[in-house]
């Protein structure tokens, strides 16, 4: 065998190694897989559990789709310790690119994805390089104004892409690998139960995928040197991190996550609204982070479920219904209040107690 | 050719000047300390040294090549390593992850090394981790977190970041600050083992004099910014103008 050969075996045997699972990657993967396999089930479904929680399917893909929203922004937020106030940009913003690439290109529900993530990386990059120059509070209000100028420019000067203040309405969906209808449902019995519509079995494959991701990333060592910057931004530049780019990767990412979201959310609803792009959007994404813990992969997903919902099912009740805003604050307040790390900080703390703070 | 040079170096902040045409040249394998009262430039020369601080006029070339322009980061990268005057660690990382950081930052460059690639297949970065802790007497206990050391430890730390960078040149300011006299001596034979078993080129800014005589092949004094004396530590000792500025007359 010649050397060459030899050599591209070896990047091969290289490439194939890094996907190895490591650690408790393997495990953590497979609870997860069997926690989203009956997640609708539970929620929508099963008999007595369900009527108690009132939840339906499509909600349940609404959760996993914010929750992967929230799980790119706690990598922000959480890890690097930078607090975004303008990531509707790369939620609407891949929401707009995903829809009208549907239109004009190709509704191949993976293509969508492929086309609303690309657009919010490369707009995470662009943004991401003008708002970093500054910390802090700065950063957050840059970030924020970057996203109302997004905002503003569909609303009215690209309305005619856009369609302005009525949103987006000409997405067109085709059918998963030219087969599968997203929204029929399984063919065979127990499948069907358990999962529901392919839709759900689409957005629940992506979410494996990007927790996956997350998880890995968190332990490559981009993970700890996100950390790192977090806790001391001076020590990290004088052991020799290039933090600016670091700091600029890390939005790359959250970025990432986001448009991966954005572009699901536009598959989910069939519909772009202006909203997706406004500051609420924004709001929303970090309530939701923070309420599931910071600094941790799954607490955001439960935060995104908890938001979830308040807003869909608790406001639809009679009595208590209409004040599910001031409902959703309250549970915030308090759940910062008795848990600052929130709630799956509560749940590891409690854990920790449990298993004497074996990881 | 000398390890670390600086040419007529100037650093004024707006009346004062801080540092005033400093000429200062640093040999491999030696080890300066740098002294003076308070004010007389100690700081903001590391501060230039390290890129923190832009020099008003002059240059310094680190390895022959002006590092002037360049960021803190990459002068890190070319082989100067800093520890701090207070213990400026990872406070909520674990001990070894502490100088696993400084570690990977020193191994892979300043950036792209691959994001996807799990931790724990990175065997050298682990073995310079774990090899610093040792060297510094820490690694019985490398997965505490980080904040809850005891202060002499966190400074020993604080020195193995440094280390665990693998530096050319360790510019130490003030080591033994807030330490009790236990933890100063442990540092000064801390220092001596480095410098024995690792060759390392040190410039130490240090108050405790007898540290400063005992450990110094060369002492350079400051005052107002300039260099007024510099020799070996007997020189130094003897040296008249030394003892007016720095001393105070005060007989050693």
């Amino acid at each position: 065998m010649s050397d060459e050969a030899a050599t591209s075996d070896g990047a091969l045997a290289q490439l194939a190694g890094i996907w190895k699972p490591r650690g408790n990657e393997a495990r953590v993967m497979a609870g997860t897989a069997i926690v989203l396999a009956l997640f609708p089930f539970v929620f929508s479904r099963m008999p007595v559990v369900s009527g108690f929680l009132q939840g339906y399917q499509s909600l349940a893909t609404l959760i996993l789709v914010w929750g992967i929203f929230a799980l790119g922004f706690d990598l922000l937020l959480g890890y690097t310790g930078l607090l975004s106030f303008g990531h509707a940009a790369f939620w609407g913003g891949a929401a707009y690119a995903a829809g009208v690439f549907s239109q004009y290109v190709s509704g191949s529900p993976i293509l969508m994805v492929l086309a609303g993530t690309t657009f919010a990386v490369l707009l995470a990059w662009f943004l991401g390089f003008l708002s970093l120059r500054r910390g802090g509070i700065y950063f957050a209000i840059l970030t924020l104004a970057f996203a109302q100028m997004l905002f503003y420019m569909s609303s009215s000067p690209l309305a005619f892409i856009t369609g302005g203040e009525n949103g987006f309405t000409g997405v067109e969906t085709a059918e998963l690998f030219g087969i599968f209808a997203l929204e029929s449902e399984l063919p065979l019995f127990p499948l069907e139960m358990l999962l529901g519509t392919w839709l759900y079995v689409f957005v629940a494959a992506i979410a494996l995928l990007c927790i996956a991701l997350g998880y890995r990333i968190l332990n490559s060592p981009y993970g700890m040197v996100f950390r790192a910057i977090r806790e001391n931004e001076q020590r990290a530049e004088f052991v020799g991190l290039n933090v600016w780019r670091y700091r600029l990767m890390s939005f790359i990412i959250s970025g990432f996550f986001a448009g991966v979201a954005g572009s699901l959310f536009v598959i989910h609803g069939t519909y772009v609204p202006l909203s997706s792009l406004y500051w609420t959007a924004s709001g929303e994404v970090v309530i939701m982070t923070v309420l599931g813990g910071t600094g941790s992969l799954f607490g955001p997903l439960i935060g995104a479920g908890i938001y979830l919902y308040v807003e869909n099912i608790v406001s639809g009740f009679d009595t208590i219904g209409p004040f599910w805003h001031l409902i959703l604050g309250v549970v915030f307040v308090v759940t910062i209040w008795v848990f600052p790390r929130g709630i799956w900080g509560f749940v590891r703390d409690v854990r920790d107690r449990v298993t004497g703070g074996d990881d | 050719m000398a390890l670390l040079e600086t040419e007529n170096l100037v650093k004024e902040f707006g009346g004062l000047v801080a540092t005033d045409d400093v000429n200062l040249s640093i040999e491999e394998g030696e080890r300066v300390s740098i002294i003076g009262p308070n004010g007389a430039g100690k700081s903001t020369l590391i501060n230039l040294i390290t890129r923190r601080l832009d020099p008003t006029s002059g240059d310094i070339r680190f390895k022959g090549e002006s590092i002037v322009n360049r960021d803190p980061h990459e002068v890190v990268q070319m082989g100067v390593s800093k520890s701090f005057q207070t213990a400026s660690i990872f406070s909520n990382l674990t001990v070894r992850e502490n100088a696993e950081i400084a570690a990977l930052a020193s191994e892979h460059g300043s950036f792209g090394f691959k994001l996807l690639q799990h931790r724990d297949s990175l065997d050298e970065v682990h073995e310079v981790a774990a090899d610093t802790l040792d060297a510094v007497g820490l690694l019985g206990q490398a997965d505490r977190t980080a904040s809850e050391l005891p202060y002499g430890d966190k400074r020993r730390l604080e020195i193995g970041i440094a280390l665990a960078a693998e530096p050319d040149l360790l510019l130490m300011d003030e080591p033994t600050a807030g330490m009790s006299p236990e933890e100063t001596e442990a540092t000064v034979d801390l220092v001596e083992e480095v410098k024995r078993e690792l060759g390392l080129t040190f410039v130490l800014i240090e108050h405790d004099m007898e540290i400063v005589f005992s450990i110094s092949d060369r002492i350079v004094v400051l005052n107002r910014g300039q260099i007024i004396a510099e020799g070996t530590p007997d020189e130094i000792r003897g040296n008249p103008a030394v003892q007016e500025a720095y001393l105070g007359g005060v007989e050693l």
